[in-house]
């Protein structure tokens, strides 16, 4: 049924919004964090959407997380000699992850969620005021 | 009762009244050539087939993994083509009825 693709692309966009909540919600969470598997302090994640075609006409086009990035920025060195991952003139380097920018982020995420379930439910109920054609 | 010309109504409406349950109408209407009748199978066949993936979903999520929003698109979709064929079955019976109601 062609009417349910529609819902696909709001499907999509919900899952691609959750992926990038995920990242925010790590990259919160450590935002003190010093030590990671790979070494050094934990670096900020970001995702990139792409979109992929869903029907055959290429018409419609939902997206999708292609990768998450790592962030490239310095980290913050930061004065604390009783830190036991401070180096040897008392400097820590921290992630540099602004809370702010990841509180805004989130809220992004959040507004673009809603959005698309509103869309969801819209596109839903449109297809049902179909049915009451001619009643 | 049931005459030749409307053949092909009360056969239609006889697939939907055996898949859901509802309605049976006169029963020696059941044979004809039934292009619709095909039809409607296939429909239900997709609505029962939606429905047992939202079944499948919800089973996925309450066994601790699966996609919330994977359940509830699969749900939506089960509700919105069960209504389309819910729909399309009251159509028809009260088109049958319609011709039942006739006065010969």
């Amino acid at each position: 049924m062609n009417i349910l693709k529609a819902f696909d692309v709001s499907a999509s966009a919900l899952v691609a919004q959750k992926r990038r909540m995920n990242t925010i919600a790590s990259n919160m969470a450590n935002i003190n964090t010093t030590r990671t598997p790979e070494g050094g302090p934990y670096r900020r994640r970001d995702v990139v959407f792409s979109s992929f075609v869903l029907d055959e006409e290429g018409r419609l086009e939902g997206v999708g997380v292609s990768e998450v990035v790592k962030s490239d920025k310095p980290p913050k060195a930061v004065y604390d000699p009783a830190h036991p991952d401070a180096d040897e003139n008392g400097y820590v380097l921290m992630p540099n992850i602004n809370l702010i920018e990841e509180m805004v982020n989130m809220m992004m995420a959040t507004r673009v969620y809603e959005a698309n379930v509103n869309a969801f439910n819209i596109t839903k109920s449109m297809y049902l005021k179909a049915l009451e054609l001619g009643r | 009762m049931a005459a030749d010309p409307i053949n092909g109504s009360p056969a239609g409406a006889g697939a939907i009244g055996n898949a859901s349950g509802g309605i049976k109408p006169a029963s020696g209407a059941d044979k004809a050539d039934g292009s619709f009748e095909a039809l409607l199978d296939e429909t239900i066949g997709k609505v029962a087939s939606l429905q047992k993936e939202t079944e499948k979903a919800i089973a996925e999520i309450t066994g601790g993994g699966g996609d919330i929003v994977e359940a509830m698109v699969a749900m939506q979709k089960a509700d919105l083509s069960f209504q389309v064929m819910v729909e399309v079955r009251n159509k028809l019976v009260s088109a049958y009825e319609e011709i039942m109601r006739m006065q010969v």
